[in-house]
């Protein structure tokens, strides 16, 4: 690989532990790597300049799937690739299986990981740039400038997270276990996110995410991507829903929608809650959902778009996992 | 040309190497890795080059200071515009472009200062200690803008910020339009897109200040253009210079003019007196750009009620960015190819190329004819369907039956557009399927046309368009040397083909030597198409020159007349009798008090083949035209916009195909080149800056959405094409986008006026039609209510 003009020198330190990790992480500007799938091109354009990087790749513990009835605790490092080929996970939670399909391309799935995934920084057309790009427009809120560019008079930074999983891990109302020096804190997956694209974990410095714990499912789920190419693409809008369904009506819907913000969007449901699913009910959640997301201007595709899409796809997604 | 004596032995046995699938005799090299690219060259000594690019769209050079630079320990050197003796440009009449910005900067992006230094880390300190005083200008970023009144201007010498306007008028326009029985005008909007060559820009340049030579070893497509640049940009003699090409990773077009960084890295080799390397990223690729650039066309076309076209007037405006490059010629080739497809009776154009604050357009894939194609069949399949007339009988109302020459002078001696037309339409199965899909799929057929080998090259110097020398030694091996740069496209396997053909000889026996100034003949490189046409017939005249002498060899040897001998390659025999003489015999005799042979031949292209004689006649001029006809199936998701491409079925004339394997090959990349720009690629600029110069933002398909491509190759036997080959890797590429439009109208009854077909467009065309149906059905119900209202008072 070529490494870029602007590819900072840092100290590279494999833990062997959770614990030796969390104590190196607990060093300002320390990064966590595993698969290296988002951090790695952040280095080289110089968006990342670490003090030390940490990678958690060898530490026993974190590669694993695990099963109690049919609740799971599914390790950080485990890759992409493995759970989304993994068959009880695909029949369990399909949410989740095919969130982890949907991760960029099969090289990326091959390196990356449940974490990494569910940690990768926010991306923004006017962030993903190299080194010269970015100082033609004096930086900007997020890195290295005052001036968002998506919203030039705005005092926020817009970026967007675009991780697959984590709408799917907030449908199916996992929790994570989260490692620091003090211990281990459990969080639903849903407080992992924060409205802030320059800083969009709720983490503190020496936290590191070790496991994803998910209940028994309640119902059925899925996933569905939005994108122009087939493969590799971020998604535009990923839209996730847990749902169960009565004799007549549905009892509960939880609709999560990545890509769209600096943190997922939680989708409220009451509308559609005790309502049939006939298309009525279909166009009720697209409105909501429509309502509900916000892009901004942080792809090069149309944010209108990315907006309407996601309708769609909680719409069509509702019908398929209803029928 | 062809002597006797070929002829004689090319009765004796059919084809034994071309016409055959041959894997590329650089093939192993590729995929073992052994293969060589300009940025693998060992050059552990190398310093290492850098550029320093304005990040001001537009402004005044006050001044670069690059003191503190030069000061700083590891800089070997530092240049910048003032150390070129000229300003550089592929077109003669239109170099005005400096390897380094000179006095003004005219787009972000724009190099204006470059480093040599012993390591990367002692080249970034140089270039972030250079401070360049830049007074910024207004910039123009579109070609409106800079066609305004008052607009700023880029160059002095161009008013209007018009490089250069086109008017052809060909036949009584007015007369056609009133003789056709449906006149219908569209206008069209085509977004700029890139080449995404794979191999990143590279070279190598070695300066020895002993003997003031320079070699240079790069990333091009034209390394005779790039010679003539140096030569040019430094001031030195064309004889201190040498060029070689190394492996290629791809070209597109992106290579076919000379670039700044190559002709920086030779400024810096010089300046450090030492051997200098420049790699550049993908972002450099994309601000050094050369794609094809943003068009606009207004279209109007006459047809009767046959489908026969009666009469075309075609407007285009591009947006040719910063300097001129290619750009004439593109703004030509854009109006030159109207015709030659198809009969089209009266023609009249109109073209614009405009200077603005972008990166420089240039040569793509198809040039200048491929946004110009779309807009054409695109309104042909609006304008069958209005008629009521199939797509397939419409392009059959208006063939051409060679020869047949244009009204713009353009000549065409074999089309076989018609059999194109066949295949794809039972492969398809059009007759039976077209209008019987379900709802959300189409099919859609376009046709599409292009040169092989443009008939007069930029630097028109009265030599033969190709030469190819062929040395035989005491080893009995034979080299090819050609100047022709394989670029991944197979040129040096069709070569040794049509060698070894003529030769009657086995591949093996044949090597390339290609590209390298100091040994081989100087070729004008890999561009429209020229070389299986061009450099093919300069192989298959020098080894005919070859096969003559030694079958004179072979003769006196045999003491029969050269006439008796019948000549097999690896033996030939007198005739009639089982006397015979092996190769190594023949190699013997044939340089017996000679030594070492070498022979060469040539190829000119016939001068009724080079154009007429009204201004940018030569523009369209070639030996031969390639005929594609295609048929697209998409599904469309009219609730996403979402296009999906689920079959393409192509038929492509190229006179005859030396290599199938490698024919196929093309015409899947080319059609695959069009899908992408038809459905997905785009560059975008936020204020002149480039904002998707990464391979995430331009999206070039991957292998999950591209469709099995059905490739027919046919046969039209060209009389001057080499086996009767012509152009196979760029007419089917300008069929792509038309055809998958015309699908989707199938599909959806929406026509598209804006490529790419991006799902947020096709959605937003789908919603408008939408809006429009509801307004339509409400005023149809007012003014239902407002007649019910005056009958029922």
């Amino acid at each position: 690989m070529t490494i870029d003009a602007t590819t900072p020198r840092f100290e590279f330190r494999r833990a062997a532990s959770v614990g030796e990790a969390v104590q190196w992480l607990a060093t300002p500007g320390a990064r966590v790597h595993a698969g290296g799938t988002d951090l790695v091109p952040n280095l080289r354009r110089g968006l990342e300049r670490p003090s030390i990087v940490v990678d958690i790749g060898g530490i026993a513990g974190l590669a694993g799937i695990a099963w109690r009835d049919d609740a799971c605790a599914i390790g950080a490092t485990v890759t992409l690739a493995r759970l989304a080929a993994d068959a009880r996970v695909a029949s369990t939670y399909p949410a989740l299986a095919e969130a982890a399909a949907a991760v960029g391309a099969p090289a990326h799935r091959s390196a990356g990981t449940v974490g990494g995934n569910l940690c990768a920084d926010t991306r923004c057309v006017h962030y993903n740039q190299g080194a010269w790009w970015r100082g033609a427009v004096g930086g900007c809120l997020k890195r290295g400038g005052d001036v968002c560019h998506v919203a030039p008079q705005g005092r926020r930074c817009h970026a967007a997270f675009c991780g697959d999983l984590a709408p799917a891990l907030i449908a199916l109302s996992a929790e994570l276990d989260v490692a620091s020096y003090g211990g281990v804190r459990r969080m639903a997956a849903v407080d992992l996110y924060r409205d802030d694209g320059a800083a969009h974990l709720a983490l503190l410095p020496g936290e590191l995410v070790t496991a994803v714990r998910l209940p028994p499912p309640d119902g059925v789920s899925g996933y569905r991507k939005a994108r122009v190419r087939g493969s590799i693409d971020f998604p535009l809008a990923g839209v996730a829903i847990a749902l169960r369904v009565g004799q007549r009506s549905i009892e509960r819907a939880i609709v999560a929608v990545t890509g769209v913000g600096p943190r997922p969007v939680v989708v409220g449901t009451e509308a559609i809650v005790g309502r049939r699913v006939d298309d009525e009910t279909a166009a009720l959640l697209a409105t909501r959902v429509e309502q509900s997301v916000k892009p901004m201007r942080t792809t090069a595709t149309p944010a209108a778009y990315r907006r309407q899409v996601a309708g769609v796809l909680a719409a069509r997604l509702l019908r398929t996992l209803a029928a | 040309m062809s002597s006797s004596i070929g002829a004689a032995s090319a009765e004796a046995s059919p084809p034994r190497t071309v016409g055959h699938p041959t894997p590329l005799v650089d093939g192993v090299d590729k995929v073992t890795g052994r293969a060589r690219y300009t940025a693998d060259l060992p050059h552990a000594d190398a310093l290492v080059g850098m550029i320093l690019r304005s990040t001001v769209a537009h402004g005044t050079i006050v001044g670069i200071d690059v003191s503190a630079a030069r000061a700083l320990p590891g800089v070997r050197a530092v240049v910048t515009g003032d150390d070129f003796a000229a300003p550089y440009g592929v077109i003669p009449i239109a170099q005005n472009e400096w390897p380094l910005a000179r006095e003004r900067v005219r787009y972000r992006g724009e190099p204006i200062a470059a480093v040599a230094a012993d390591d990367r880390a002692s080249a970034e300190a140089a270039l972030a200690a250079i401070v360049a005083d830049i007074a910024p200008l207004s910039p123009v970023f579109t070609a409106q803008d800079a066609l305004a009144e008052g607009a700023p201007l880029l160059h002095r010498d161009k008013a209007g910020n018009v490089e250069r306007e086109v008017a052809q008028d060909f036949g009584d326009v007015d007369a056609g339009f009133a003789a056709a029985d449906l006149v219908r005008e569209r206008r069209f909007h085509y977004a700029e897109v890139a080449h995404g060559q794979i191999e990143r820009n590279a070279a190598v340049a070695s300066f020895d200040p002993e003997r003031g030579e320079l070699t240079s070893r790069s990333t091009t497509q034209v390394p005779y253009y790039l010679h003539l640049a140096i030569a040019r940009c430094l001031g030195l003699d064309r004889a201190q210079i040498r060029i070689t090409k190394p492996f290629v990773g791809g070209g597109f077009g992106h290579r076919v003019e000379p670039l700044n960084f190559e002709i920086v890295a030779a400024a810096l080799a010089r300046a450090a007196g030492a051997t200098v390397r420049v790699e550049q990223s993908r972002e450099d690729s994309f601000l050094t750009h050369r794609g094809r650039p943003e068009t606009d066309i207004r279209l109007r076309l006459g047809l009767r009620a046959g489908g026969e076209i009666t009469a075309v007037d075609c407007e285009v405006i591009q947006r040719g960015g910063a300097y001129a490059g290619y750009g004439v010629v593109t703004i030509l080739y854009a109006g030159a190819l109207l015709h030659a497809l198809y009969r089209v009776g009266a023609v009249r154009y109109r073209g614009l190329r405009v200077y603005t604050n972008t990166p420089p357009s240039g040569a793509m894939r198809g040039h200048g004819a491929v946004d110009v194609r779309h807009a054409f069949e695109a309104l042909l399949d609006e304008m069958g369907g209005e008629l009521g007339l199939d797509p397939f009988a419409l392009r059959r109302a208006n063939l051409i039956e060679p020869p047949w020459r244009t009204a713009n002078d353009l000549q065409v001696n074999s089309c076989a557009l018609a059999a194109c037309l066949d295949r794809v339409e039972e492969a398809s199965g059009w007759r039976e399927r077209r209008g019987k899909l379900p709802r959300g799929r189409g099919l859609g057929l376009a046709c599409s046309h292009y040169v092989s080998g443009a008939a007069k090259p930029v630097q028109w110097s009265g030599e033969p368009h190709a030469v190819v020398n062929l040395k035989l030694d005491f080893d009995g091996s034979i080299t090819l040397l050609t100047g022709a740069a394989d670029i991944g496209q197979g040129s040096s396997t069709l070569l040794t083909q049509v060698a070894a053909e003529t030769l009657c000889l086995p591949i093996e026996r044949i090597r390339v030597v290609a590209a390298d100034s100091a040994l081989t003949p100087k070729d004008n490189g890999s561009y429209s198409s020229r070389v299986s046409f061009m450099v093919g017939n300069a192989a298959l005249r020098a080894a005919e020159a070859l096969r003559d002498t030694l079958v004179e060899a072979a003769a006196r040897t045999l003491g029969v007349a050269a006439t008796e001998v019948v000549w097999q390659g690896e033996r030939c025999l007198v005739r009639g009798t089982d006397r015979e003489l092996d190769f190594a015999s023949v190699v013997a005799a044939a340089l017996a008090g000679t030594g070492t042979l070498t022979v060469k031949g040539v190829w000119t292209t016939p001068s009724e083949m080079q154009g007429g004689r009204f201004r940018g006649a030569a523009v369209g001029s070639t030996a031969g035209f390639s005929y594609s006809a295609q048929v697209v199936e998409v599904a469309v998701d009219e609730e996403t916009g979402a296009v999906s491409v689920e079959h393409v079925w192509v038929a492509h004339d190229c006179g005859f195909a030396i290599n199938p394997l490698a024919a196929t090959g093309q015409v899947q990349g080319a059609v695959w080149m069009g899908m992408g720009q038809a459905l997905q690629e785009e560059t975008q600029y936020h204020e002149g800056l480039a904002l998707r110069p990464n391979f995430l933002d331009y999206r070039i398909p991957t292998i999950a959405e591209s469709p099995p491509i059905d490739v027919t190759l046919v046969d039209s036997l060209d009389p001057l094409g080499p086996f009767g080959a012509k152009e196979a890797s760029e007419g089917s590429l300008h069929g792509f986008a038309p055809a998958l439009t015309s699908a989707i109208a199938d599909a959806t009854g929406i026509r598209l006026m804006a490529l790419p077909a991006t799902p947020d467009r096709v959605l937003d065309a789908i919603v408008r039609r939408r809006r429009e149906a509801r307004l339509e059905s409400m005023r149809a119900n007012r003014a239902a209510a407002a007649a019910g209202e005056r009958t029922n008072p």
